[in-house]
């Protein structure tokens, strides 16, 4: 795959569990891709330098920031973003502890916030305190001091096991 | 990960990379292939150069993307390890290798969860911010780089590989390869570092590999990031330490003689003065850790 | 059935797990997007802006520079004056820069694209001439007026005056002790995660603005203002918005532009900041006060005599003239202290205009008399606590009115004190701390104490609306952007009606939609758009009660409402909720709404918080756990409240030790996350919070009196006892960076 500076790129991404063919410039970061091209606005941008996590998706089922990455650089990969962490209108578990434990205030971190822990829980299931804090804080949240988090977090394990 | 030079602040509003060509090779050859030909950038995990990109520091003609050559991610054991460019952070921070323990230690305090997700070891290294954790601990170890190019294979030591900041003995048309670091068998090994905020760039790390024989030190590498230009070995302090016990008093002589030859700048995570003091802290405290292991 | 007083669940929280909320740059409408150019200098003469390069570019509509802008923008950027009294104030017009900037960052044009990576090329591809002024960057040296902000002030004071109570000079020549202090707060940058951003869109005659804001109704009075469009034209719409911190109530040149440019381009124009643009649009703080103190042996604080400085920024925002005026009244505090002196200054600087900040004067000067209150303990080697009980205003002594005239409303500040020190076990882990710097262990604790001035009247509007199938529609004019009040209000508003809390929908922020408001900001919302609420919702009521009896062919006192029926109290007739509802449309009767504008006033919550702070071998301070003991009047809503203190908490954390916006030589600024040290999970403490179950209302119908800023208001005070009782050292100035711990580390 070849594209010129100024030419646009065919790229075929599947972004929870749809097949998107488009075309962008080679420039164009992944979390733009998909809040301005296909719509997906739940994935925020907080920072521009990697450090807020605002923009958390899935690749390939791991956790990056998407305003780190080229739309280019996901082209045949699979990607979920937080609109394809709940189906049918249910909530995940971790969406639903969030939700219980008061996890949330001004709502911009969440979607990153949540994806992380998805991605956390995917890894392992039980996690200390500690590790749950060192394994989020590249998600900032300004809002809620983090100890809901923490704690939804841990319910959320709890609850996938039940 | 980035981090702001501090004087530069108008570069830092511009959030979107400048118009860049793209190239996704099939195999290593045909990336250096284009190499050879083209001003091109490597592009990697893209978790130091889309930053940079994004603040547009950087304007390469083209992209070369090797971040999903399967052939260049790998962690091989033998007396030497040897790693593909393209393997990732967390790859590494989730394999314990006799005799490397470090670079688990040090893999895992990279950046943050989702930066280890994608970032690469080679564009961590290639990228040379004299805060990133590596370059300490591959100097340290003496680890070697093997570069390639269209013309043929070439290695470097790590001390020569770091010429500076944001600067590597890499020429036009040359991928780095691969790392290969000898195991260091017996050693007590540790990476530390001291940040002001979890995920940031180090204000001091420090790389240490110790080797005792009842007591006394056999060998020893000690090596610093975030205190100069490059990583800095502290030779003065190693002189210190070998053929000596960890005596109180010969951790300290270490710990003072450890600044010597560092030159640490000033910005906002510290002044040069701080550094020095955390420098010599970290030193201390990590040696007086490994004397009560012994 | 009653809500108030428990933890029910957020009520909207589905759509910010989901993704499906929609802040400003969420919104998908066909706009121009917006890129400023912005000054590289402190202060220059702009002599040309080079745009041929940038208009050539693809996807370039046009570009603005302030010659274009100002003619649609008539008015200057001015002070809220609801709270702010403009007369002695010196007020420097600030529109778009024309002819010359100010501070480093400060827009010079504006680029109009169709794509946001074009406008930011286009941005770039313009050059600006400039010849560059002496500027003063910092406090100390403008003060000097050698070098002037802006030349027609003839002076870079913004602001002077006195606040004199009682006879401070006396007082302190009698006092026992007399001791100099110097005590501030350094630059920092509010932060919320979501940058501003703003759409605009004019139709000829019509403007609508989508906009990340707390004050929408007062942005709609500005831009009529400004613009000269009247109110009744123009619509200002808060979506979701990512939290504010009172950062987002201030009205910034950029945002003007693209109100301008949508009016002269008669097309919808967006522009959303950057991290960088948003860490530029607003930083806080920078107060420093000297002066000297007067106490005696028993421990009573006798006099304050010294001068408060505040930095300006290069203008005065809408609403950093809160901070000089405001912080001298409340330095004061819960304490018995009645002769003072505080000069009050407020100094224009080439740099970054300031705006006001969670807790908006009450961290200053909260921290400014909690210091003295240590630093009487310190001098006479009494305990922190002892030297509080022998200063604070006695439960006889209420309504207190204190020595600038507030009036405290209601409080028993000794009773908190001593049960604060007890639940949060102030002695023990004193003791404990102790023991573990024994051990070779820096660890500390500290505590302190706050009054806090909330609500800040002058009103707040609510309408309730039954809609024709029994539904309830709650519209304030709060505007909550985070603090989850609006579950708050529908507890409140669930329990006048006596109906299920699923009929219950809050709306806000829309200035079409609701009629009028001030907003969320002051720890205020529970208490006056909650009032307002419940206040409106008697009134509906009371229609439906008229309603009820017209079809009953009773008298309206024959009517009894109880939990959805409505009760003919001699016949026994009832009808149903929903019955009523239907009638009240039924083309017979005005329909079933009522609508308030409510007064409000101030009110006095306080409390005690205590932090434990651990301090490794490098000067890296940690604050391990944070607890507060708070007496907030009545508690609505349990998790939310302790939500605040949690939040507070973390950033006072990132207030005391890790927040510094540092302004270079050039006036510059670092400005991203990535060196900007908002605290992550890693530096946040475990947090207890409880509230006072015999609580002091406040004259709010609600009996709450706010919780919002308190934990921001006393945390660094707390803090920095705690990290002094670790080090041993001493520290007047927030925030305290590692390497002054290391230097005073014993």
């Amino acid at each position: 795959m070849k594209v010129e500076p100024d030419q646009k790129v065919r790229i075929n991404v599947k972004v929870n569990g749809v097949l998107h063919e488009a075309e962008v410039e080679p420039r164009k970061l992944l979390v733009d891709f998909l809040r301005d091209d296909l719509g997906l606005t739940g994935t925020k941008v907080g920072c521009d330098t990697t450090t807020c996590g605002a923009c958390t998706i899935l690749l390939d089922g791991r956790s990056v920031k998407s305003c780190t990455l080229l739309a280019v650089q996901a082209h045949g990969r699979e990607i979920t973003t937080i609109e394809g962490l709940s189906s049918d209108s249910k909530l995940s578990p971790v969406q639903e502890a969030f939700k219980d434990n008061f996890a949330l205030q001004c709502g911009f971190c969440t979607a990153g916030m949540i994806v992380q822990a998805t991605f956390l829980l995917s890894q392992k299931k039980d996690m200390t305190e500690e590790e749950i804090r060192d394994s989020i804080h590249g998600n900032i949240c300004r809002c809620t001091g983090y100890q809901n988090i923490v704690n939804a977090i841990m319910d959320a394990s709890r609850r996938m096991k039940a | 990960m980035v981090r702001i030079p501090f004087k530069r602040l108008f570069l830092i509003i511009k959030m979107y990379p400048p118009q860049v060509g793209y190239f996704r090779p099939e195999s290593l050859g045909e990336a250096l292939e284009f190499l050879e030909r083209e001003e091109a950038k490597v592009l990697a995990g893209g978790q130091s150069l889309i930053p940079m990109l994004k603040l547009r520091v950087l304007r390469p003609k083209y992209l070369v993307d090797i971040g999903g050559l399967k052939e260049l991610s790998y962690i091989k054991e033998g007396d030497t390890i040897s790693i593909g460019a393209t393997t990732r952070h967390f790859e590494l921070a989730s394999r314990r290798i006799r005799g490397l323990e470090i670079l688990q230690e040090a893999a895992s305090k990279v950046g943050d969860v989702q930066v280890r997700n994608v970032g690469t070891i080679g564009g961590s290294v290639c990228n040379a911010d004299p805060a990133a954790d590596y370059p300490a601990v591959l100097t340290a170890l003496d680890a070697t780089m093997k570069v390639r190019s269209k013309k043929g294979t070439r290695e470097v030591k790590a001390h020569d590989f770091f010429k500076g900041p944001f600067s590597v003995d890499l020429n036009p048309g040359e991928v780095l390869e691969e790392i290969r670091i000898p195991r260091l068998e017996g050693y007590s090994q540790t990476y530390r570092k001291v940040v002001r905020r979890a995920g940031d760039f180090a204000l001091a790390g420090l790389a240490l590999a110790i080797k005792l024989d009842s007591g006394v030190v056999k060998d020893v590498r000690i090596a610093f990031t975030g205190v100069s230009q490059g990583p800095h070995r502290a030779k003065e302090a190693e002189k210190v330490l070998r053929d000596s016990k960890l005596t109180k008093d010969v951790i300290k002589r270490a710990s003072e003689a450890s600044t010597s030859g560092a030159n640490p700048p000033s910005d906002s995570r510290g002044s040069s003065w701080y550094r020095l003091e955390v420098m010599k802290r970290l030193l201390q405290t990590s040696l007086e850790v490994m004397a009560n292991e012994s | 059935m009653s809500y108030s007083g428990k933890s029910v669940k957020r009520l909207y929280d589905d759509k910010f797990v989901t993704g499906r909320s929609t802040y400003v740059d969420d919104l998908k409408i066909n706009a121009l997007y917006a890129a400023f150019v912005r000054s590289n200098y402190a202060h220059a003469v702009i002599k040309r802006v080079h745009k041929e390069d940038a208009l050539k570019m693809s996807g370039v509509v046009t570009v603005y520079t302030g010659e274009e802008l100002n003619r649609v923008i008539k008015e200057g950027i001015g002070p809220w004056t609801t709270y702010i009294d403009p007369r002695p104030w010196k007020i420097p017009k600030w529109r778009f820069a024309q002819g010359e900037v100010k501070y480093a960052g400060e827009p010079v044009a504006v680029v109009l694209a169709t794509d946001k990576y074009r406008a930011r090329d286009a941005a770039e591809a313009i050059t600006v001439d400039y010849e560059p002024v002496d500027a003063v960057v910092s406090m100390e040296e403008a003060k000097k007026d050698k070098v002037l902000v802006h030349k027609e002030l003839g002076t870079n004071y913004g602001y002077k005056n006195d606040f004199v109570a009682g006879n401070p000079e006396k007082a302190l020549e009698s006092a026992d002790h007399r001791k100099k202090v110097e005590i501030g707060n350094r630059r920092l940058i509010p932060s919320p995660m979501e940058p501003r951003g703003i759409v605009a869109s004019y139709d000829g005659s019509n403007l609508s603005v989508w906009y990340s804001t707390q004050i929408p109704h007062f942005a709609r009075a500005e831009f009529s203002r400004i613009f000269g469009i009247p109110q009744s034209r123009i619509r200002v719409v808060m979506p979701d918005v990512g939290g504010g911190f009172g950062s987002k109530a201030h009205i910034i040149p950029e945002e003007l532009a693209v109100i301008a440019s949508s009016m002269m381009l008669g097309k919808p124009v967006r522009w959303t900041a950057t991290r960088t643009e948003e860490m530029m649009a607003t930083n806080s703080r920078h107060n420093v006060f000297r002066g000297e103190i007067g106490f005696n042996n028993d421990g009573t604080l006798v006099a304050i005599n010294g001068t408060l400085e505040v930095e300006l920024g290069a203008y005065l925002t809408y609403t950093e003239g809160i901070q000089p005026t405001i912080i001298p009244l409340m330095i004061p505090g819960p304490y018995r202290v009645r002769d003072l002196k505080i000069e009050s200054r407020a100094i224009y600087t080439n740099t970054i205009p300031i705006t006001m900040y969670r807790g908006a004067s009450r961290p200053e000067a909260t921290f400014i008399i909690e210091r003295l209150m240590s630093t009487v303990a310190d001098e006479l080697k009494l305990d922190d606590v002892t030297v509080r009980e022998r200063n604070l205003v006695r439960e006889d002594q209420m309504p207190y009115t204190n020595p600038f005239g507030l009036k405290y409303d209601t409080g028993d500040y000794l009773t908190l004190l001593r049960e604060g020190v007890k639940i949060l076990e102030y002695n023990s882990m004193k003791e404990w701390a102790r023991k573990e710097r024994e051990k070779g262990k820096r660890v500390g604790v500290g505590l302190a104490y706050y009054l806090e001035i909330c609500g800040f009247g002058p009103w707040e509007y609510a309408e309730t609306r039954v809609t024709e199938d029994g539904g309830v529609i709650v519209a304030i004019g709060g505007t909550p952007h985070g603090q989850g009040t609006e579950t708050a209000i529908a507890q409140l508003v669930a329990d006048e009606l006596q109906v299920p809390i699923e009929r219950v929908k809050v709306i806000w922020g829309d200035s079409d939609a609701i009629p009028a408001g001030t907003g969320t900001y002051g720890s205020r919302t529970v208490s006056i758009a909650g009032s307002a609420a419940v206040t409106a919702s008697r009134q509906v009521l009371e229609k439906m009660r008229r309603v009820a009896a017209r079809a009953m062919k009773a008298d309206v006192e024959e009517i009894e409402y109880k939990n959805g029926e409505f009760v003919h109290k001699r016949e026994g007739k009832k009808m149903r909720w929903e019955e009523v509802s239907r009638l009240g449309y039924s083309g017979k009767e005005p329909g079933l709404s009522a609508s308030v504008t409510l007064e409000g006033d101030v009110t006095f919550p306080y409390g005690v918080h205590m932090a434990i702070v651990e301090v490794d071998e490098y000067g890296m301070a940690r604050v391990k756990e944070y607890r507060a003991y708070d007496d907030i009047g009545r508690v609505i809503n349990p998790a939310l409240a302790e939500g605040q203190i949690h939040g507070g908490g973390t950033q006072a954390v990132g207030q005391s030790l890790y927040e510094l916006a540092v302004i270079n030589e050039n006036g510059q600024l670092a400005v991203t996350y990535a060196d900007y040290y908002v605290p992550t999970a890693v530096e946040s403490p475990k947090f207890k919070s409880y509230f006072a179950e015999k609580y002091h209302p406040s004259p709010y119908l609600t009996k709450t009196k706010g919780v919002g800023e308190a934990a921001l208001i006393v945390g660094p005070a707390a803090i920095v006892r705690a990290l002094e009782d670790a080090t041993g050292g001493k520290f007047d100035f927030t925030p305290v960076i590692p390497e002054e711990i290391l230097k005073k580390m014993k």
